[in-house]
């Protein structure tokens, strides 16, 4: 098998990972809910799991670093949590994806915000640039994808930052966790949203947001939380404000250990293996016959290492489908629950198939697909 | 380092249980504390001062002049002290006083 689809979630794991959530399973305890020894344990594999996690945005204080099951979880957190006041004006791009522009629409529905979209230009990028526009007295917050995961397209958050500092932004980092370097997003961003399972290499139902000190994000759930417990009121201090219910802990000494990995690694390597393999793909495939890439082409280093391609002659699923069944090459293929990238990128509702790259894949497997590529488009011509 | 809570040492002092208002910050001060090989135990929360779940630090009365002001200076100031004598736990003035 050829796995390219680490966009949806990343396989394999590193080396360590399913070993520390099995000996996390042996362990009998919940964090933070009683005082005997193995409980001490989780906890103190819930606080390295936190610092680890904050770790990955440079110097970011883990106290501020709220565990959640998912970066769905998080980026709902963050976008419900905010207060707004009525009609106030949230821009993000138009290549959320739906954990973004489904919390957007349910506001907008509901009367209570002014929803506006940045849409990439001609060559599938966001210019910063065009935020200028949109940007008014009453834009009280900006909601922004790091990375399609449609397209790979980089949104240039740090230039978007200058042009409104003062307006809250939350970053939707799914796709650029563990795969592109997040050190200095902690002073980028006021809420950095993450999901475990993907770029992060750990399991799935892990994920969190961290908040800058001075935001404030109210709770979207309350509950038992092992603090303050003579009082019927939850907790207002972070992390327990945003943590109503036993954790995860399991996961998140999986999480641990993915985090060790990435360490050791180094997300910068990484991220150069994983756009060579990109590099690889998108040289390959260039002269296919009936093959549209979407997104920015050329200079990689305005993307992650993910690749959407439609193929004249095959459905998105019908090459997802000949690619698993003819190569063993594991794509997705779809809409990617993100409607709007697909709309912005002229592929909706049929959408694309996807190619997305991990840590442990070869220039092999680039090679691969893009053998496998051709020769469909060859066949197609065939028929 | 660690070392066991000694209720009464003999010399009439006592023990300090020191409660954090959350796990990840008592988490952050064992961290801390060990590093520079401070002498405390982690306890489950007496429930005669904290109904709540989870853990306390214990330290030796004597060592407070030492742990206090470096948890200080990181920002790890505990929510409440108590001073424990046999059963008896008295609230610790929040500034000094040790
Ligand atoms: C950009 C982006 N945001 C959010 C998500 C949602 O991730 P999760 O299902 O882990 O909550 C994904 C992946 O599915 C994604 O690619």
């Amino acid at each position: 098998m050829i796995y390219l689809d680490n966009g949806a979630t990343s396989f394999p794991k590193p080396p360590g990972v399913s070993e520390a959530v099995a000996r996390a399973l042996a362990n009998p305890a919940s964090p933070g809910r009683s005082g005997h020894k193995p409980a001490l344990e989780a906890s103190r594999i819930v606080f390295r799991a936190r610092k680890k996690l904050a770790g990955i945005l440079g110097k970011a204080d883990p106290e501020r670093m709220v565990f959640t099951p998912n970066i769905t979880w998080a980026l709902n957190a963050a976008i419900k949590g905010i207060p707004l006041e009525k009609g106030a004006e949230v821009i993000s791009t138009a290549l959320e994806h739906n954990s973004t522009a489904r919390p957007l629409r349910e506001l907008e529905k509901a009367g209570a915000i002014v929803w506006k979209k940045i849409h990439p230009r001609e060559n599938g990028l966001i210019e910063a640039a065009d935020l200028l526009p949109l940007l008014s007295p009453r834009t009280k917050l900006l909601v922004l994808n790091h990375a399609s995961n449609v397209t790979g397209a980089l949104t240039p958050v740090e230039k978007m930052r200058r042009l409104c500092p003062d307006v809250p932004l939350i970053l939707d980092a799914a796709q650029t966790a563990g795969a592109y370097p997040l050190e200095d997003f902690a002073r980028h961003a006021d809420v950095v949203c993450l999901t475990g399972h993907k770029g992060l290499l750990g399991p799935t139902g892990t994920g969190g947001l961290w908040i800058r000190p001075g935001v404030d994000v109210r709770p979207l759930a309350v509950g038992g939380s092992g603090s303050n417990s003579e009082s019927l009121e939850h907790p207002d201090f972070l992390p327990d404000a945003l943590e109503a219910g036993t954790l995860n802990t399991h996961g998140l000494a999986g999480l641990a250990a993915a985090l060790d990995y990435l360490e050791e690694r180094g997300i910068e390597n990484i991220r150069r293996h994983e756009l060579d393999l990109a590099g690889v793909l998108l040289g390959e495939a260039e002269g296919i016959s009936g093959l549209r890439i979407l997104g920015p082409s050329g200079n990689l280093e305005n993307r992650v290492a993910t690749v959407s391609v439609t193929l004249e002659g095959y459905s998105s699923s019908d090459l997802s489908s000949a690619l698993e069944s003819g190569y063993g090459i594991m794509t997705r293929a779809g809409l990617h629950c993100a409607p709007l990238a697909h709309e912005a990128s002229g592929t909706f509702p049929g959408g694309a198939t996807r190619f997305s790259f991990g840590p442990f894949n070869t220039p092999e497997d680039a090679l691969a697909a893009a053998a496998a590529l051709r020769e469909l488009s060859g066949k197609r011509r065939a028929v | 380092m660690e070392r066991g809570p000694n209720p009464e040492d003999g010399r009439g002092r006592g023990e300090l249980v020191l409660v954090f208002s959350t796990n990840t910050r008592i988490l952050l001060a064992e961290e801390l504390l060990d590093s520079l090989d401070l002498p405390f135990v982690l306890i489950p929360v007496p429930k005669e001062v904290n109904p709540n779940c989870g853990l306390a630090m214990s330290l030796q009365e004597e060592d407070a002049e030492l742990v206090m002001p470096v948890l200080e200076k990181a920002d790890l100031r505990p929510k409440d002290v108590y001073r424990r004598r046999g059963g008896a736990f008295t609230v610790q003035p929040p500034e000094g006083g040790f």
